[in-house]
């Protein structure tokens, strides 16, 4: 094996997949909107005002809650996810969404989800109820845990 | 770096030069004035060399230029480094090198290309600094090829580490008007017995980097080893345990968006239309994009991209493979085997004269073997995220070359090389598909079209149907055997050669008569390195002949292959010791079966016995045992895994691994066709290493690889008589 074969050969190993082709842009680019933009379908109005104090809440609140809506949707009649739709939560009965399949100990809890329960439950599902399923999404931030509760409450509301 | 001389540079340059940046240091002018921005984060920190420094609080930093894809390179390369150099373990960072030129493999380069040169310290830059060009030109900062520790480890590592000490040693006994042969170090602490004077490395960093250079540093000899040789606890695992580890897939960019992707089914194909009616009203999407290669969708997360672009409807381009299904391809392999029939094809080796050693021989054996596509399945998909703006890109990915990445990126940019910063990130996984870089070019072209961020991920559909195949080959054995059961006839043709050039070569089995060739075929599908590579398949195909002749000679496995090796000592330890872990010989149960392979490759000698239970309606693997020499082995708790891992892998093909084409496209997506193997599945494994050349190593992420299935099969036949000769074993039944 001579040395000019063995160069050969790691030439291939490394470059096979180079192409050779200088790299073409799009042939057809359909630009739906810029990112910031707002979607033409939106979940809450929270957003329509940032310099509104009670508007900036529901804001961070409608952002802290996207690692909510992996689990939960907050969309009137949508199927619960792998937690309960969370629709007309405050106020409700724990574990009445129908169609979940709750937990007993959520079902013997008697809580009645006020923004103070859902706030504390948050905190630390696991210490408020021992035995909840919820095993994710727990909110250490007070700020944090007011403004999804805040957002929970305003999406209910409208 | 102002402190820095320029004399003190090039003395730098010629001394490390035992391999390195050095040699360009003196073409090109001095490399650290370049790289030290990248790797000092203050004014007191020191650069000794390109890679290792020592900062104010005694800390050493070993550069690794290798990247980090679970096979514990950034321990193993630490080590080598700071046992040299002498320094307290304890206090030992590791960083990994910038995708920069200065950083190329050229020792990986030198081993290549020239394993065996020897020149006297004086040549040594030019010779090195000739290589790292070679090296450079070819954008070889690269991880692969089982190169790391037994390349850059024995020629840049250690002698680093040994130049540093000696930087260090020499700036102290200046300083203390002591002899340097008077001095010790240990622990990055230097002292002076007779005046009992002791300070850390850090107390001479300054005054080391004016010190002129020993030409060639002194190495330890393995009896004064202190760190090299044990099981130091892999730096990358706690971050991966606590999941704080940052792999390509998890950066985040402000303003970061995703993309999804799909190309045509048919490798080759373009996209001539897709009807995106649908995708532009769907939930997040914020562009769909005809590539011209492949369609995406970029939206504001992942899976809305994904489900965006599950529902565009895509016309592609016809192309010659459309009609090409799996059957076909192996006609053709049969078909460019008998046109080359006794004479054709590329010759690769030969001695003797086979034809009439064949003719003459009391006993014939003949076989043909067939092993399919595999796909790498990293655990990891590909992915890649790009931001292209104001003439400037930065990538992030995981990647096997960084710099072959980074200039993957700019000309996919249209950018130069030094407009495009890479940010390379763990791997979580490579086996080789990381080695090519059509994912950076992918999302570099969305990121150029898009003017932001952008993550671009393939599903694992994707990641299945569009991976750079092992590829499928085919390949067919004449042998013969004297009177007395000996082999001397050796004649194998095959449709499958890439890399290394050695393995489907068996110069250490003692067969007189020889040849070996093989014949090319045209494919469609794209290939690409696969752990092991070309052993992966003649592993295979040559341990199952060699049992093959094995049983025509009336002789088991392991005696047969004692005699090929009767004049390899270092070899036949490795066999001994595999065969004696296993019992070889001892009864078995009804239906088990051991099987023995023997394969070097990647400069490591391996041999695995298998025990099968054959019981069932499918192989049923409970054991194996490992006999391994890759000369020395740096770091054994990392070693033995890469072995058990090598089995995981290999195994895995070995049961289940296969690609196959229908209508020239891919058939499997998925774990549930593409199955990986299950914690229930998996045999005990034991592993003896043994170190049987200090001077020359071996590799040791892919040597484990190629003796499994081999080792497997041979064990079914002997549970079963069933001689296999095409993976997987799910094509078979056993009922």
């Amino acid at each position: 094996m001579t040395t000019v074969r063995k160069l050969a050969c790691l030439s291939v190993f490394l470059l096979a997949a180079c192409g050779a082709d200088p790299a073409p842009g799009p042939v057809e680019q359909i630009i739906v909107r810029e990112p910031g933009a707002a979607p033409a379908v939106t979940l809450a109005t929270a957003d329509a005002n940032a310099d509104d104090p009670a508007s900036a809440l529901l804001a961070e609140g409608k952002a802290a809650f996207a690692n909510c809506s992996a689990c939960h949707s907050l969309e009137k009649g949508a199927p619960n996810g792998a937690g309960p739709n969370l629709f007309g939560i405050v106020g409700a009965a724990a574990a009445a969404v129908p169609g979940f399949s709750y937990s007993d100990a959520l079902k013997g809890s008697g809580i009645t989800w006020t923004a103070a329960e859902l706030d504390s439950f948050i905190a630390n599902p696991a210490a408020k109820v021992p035995g909840t399923t919820m095993v994710a999404g727990a909110i250490a931030d007070p700020a944090k845990r007011q403004a999804v509760t805040a957002y929970i409450e305003s999406v209910t509301a409208n | 770096m102002g402190k820095w001389s320029r004399r003190a540079f090039i003395g730098a340059g010629v001394a490390a030069g035992g391999a390195l940046v050095v040699g360009v240091a003196v073409r090109q002018g001095n490399p650290i004035d370049k790289l030290s921005p990248l790797l000092t984060n203050g004014e007191n920190e020191q650069l000794l060399n390109a890679w290792v420094k020592v900062d104010t609080d005694n800390i050493v930093t070993a550069v690794i230029p290798h990247v980090e894809m679970g096979q514990g390179v950034y321990t193993a390369l630490a080590q080598m480094l700071a046992d040299e150099m002498d320094a307290d373990w304890n206090k030992v960072r590791i960083l990994e090198a910038p995708a920069d030129m200065q950083y190329v493999s050229d020792s990986i380069a030198r081993d290549f290309l020239a394993p065996d040169l020897q020149v006297p310290a004086w040549f040594e830059p030019t010779v090195a600094g000739g290589i790292l060009e070679l090296a450079q030109a070819m954008g070889l900062q690269f991880t692969g090829g089982s190169y790391s520790v037994r390349a850059t480890g024995q020629r840049a590592m250690r002698t680093a580490g040994a130049a540093a000490r000696e930087m260090l040693v020499a700036a102290a006994a200046s300083e203390w008007q002591v002899p340097a042969s008077e001095i010790a170090t240990a622990d990055s602490m230097i002292s002076h017995a007779k005046s009992g004077k002791s300070e850390p490395f850090a107390k001479f960093a300054l005054a080391a980097a004016e010190q002129s250079l020993p030409a060639k540093p002194k190495l330890k000899s393995p009896e004064n080893y202190k760190i090299m040789g044990q099981p130091m606890a892999r730096h990358d695992i706690p971050a991966k345990v606590d999941g704080s580890a940052v792999f390509g897939i998890d950066a985040d960019v402000p303003g970061m968006k995703y993309a999804a992707v799909k190309a045509p089914p048919v490798i080759g194909a373009t996209v001539e239309s897709m009807d995106a009616s649908t995708a532009k009203t769907m939930p997040g999407v914020l562009q769909i994009l005809n590539m011209g290669d492949f369609v995406a969708v970029v939206a504001d997360g992942y899976w809305q991209a994904q489900q965006a672009l599950n529902s565009i409807n895509a016309q592609y381009s016809k192309t010659e493979a459309d009609d090409l299904d799996l059957d076909a391809i192996f006609a053709r392999y049969a078909t460019s085997l008998d046109e080359a029939g006794e004479d054709g094809g590329d010759m690769q080796t030969e001695a003797g004269d086979v034809a009439k050693s064949f003719a003459g021989a009391a006993t014939k054996v003949e076989a043909e073997y067939k092993v399919p596509f595999l796909a790498h399945a990293t655990m990891e998909p590909m992915n890649c995220t790009a931001w292209v703006r104001d003439g400037k890109c930065d990538v992030w990915s995981g990647h096997q070359a960084p710099v072959n990445a980074r200039q993957t990126a700019a000309d996919a940019a249209g950018l130069a090389f030094e407009d495009v910063t890479y940010h390379n990130a763990y791997l979580g996984g490579g086996f080789g598909r990381r080695s090519t870089s059509d994912y950076i070019t992918m999302a570099t072209r969305i990121a150029s079209a898009t003017g932001y961020p952008v993550k671009m991920i393939w599903s694992r559909e994707e990641d299945t149907a569009q991976d750079h195949y092992r590829p499928s080959a085919t390949s067919r054995f004449r042998g013969g055997l004297d009177k007395d059961g000996k082999a001397v006839s050796w004649n194998n043709i095959h449709t499958h050669l890439f890399d290394p050039a050695d393995a489907p070569t068996i110069p250490y089995y003692n067969i007189a008569s020889h040849k070996i060739r093989k014949v090319d075929v045209p494919m469609h599908l794209r290939f690409g390195p696969w752990r092991s590579v070309d052993h992966s398949q003649h592993g295979f195909f040559i341990e199952s002949f060699v049992d093959e002749m094995a049983d025509a000679a009336g002789k088991d496995g392991y005696a047969f292959r004692q005699e090929l090796l009767a004049e390899s000592p270092r070899h036949l330890k490795v066999l001994d010791t595999a065969a004696r872990m296993s019992g070889w010989g001892s009864a078995l149960p009804e239906k088990h079966g051991r099987g023995i392979a023997f394969v070097p490759s990647f400069g490591s000698i391996v041999a695995q016995v298998a025990e099968v239970d054959m019981s069932g309606a499918k192989p049923k693997v409970t054991k194996v045992f490992v006999a391994a020499d890759p000369g020395f082995v740096i770091n054994p708790d990392g070693f033995t895994a890469q072995m058990e891992s090598a089995i995981v892998y290999g195994l895995t093909a070995a049961l289940y691994g296969e690609i196959t084409i229908k209508g020239g496209s891919v058939q499997q997506s998925n774990f549930h066709d593409y199955p990986m193997l299950r914690i229930d599945e998996m045999p005990e494994v034991e592993v003896i290493l043994i170190n049987g050349d200090h001077e020359r190593l071996g590799g040791g992420g892919e040597p484990g690889l190629p003796p499994i299935a081999p080792a497997v099969t041979n064990a079914i036949f002997a549970a079963t008589g069933t001689r296999i000769r095409e993976l997987p074993l799910s094509k078979h039944s056993f009922a």
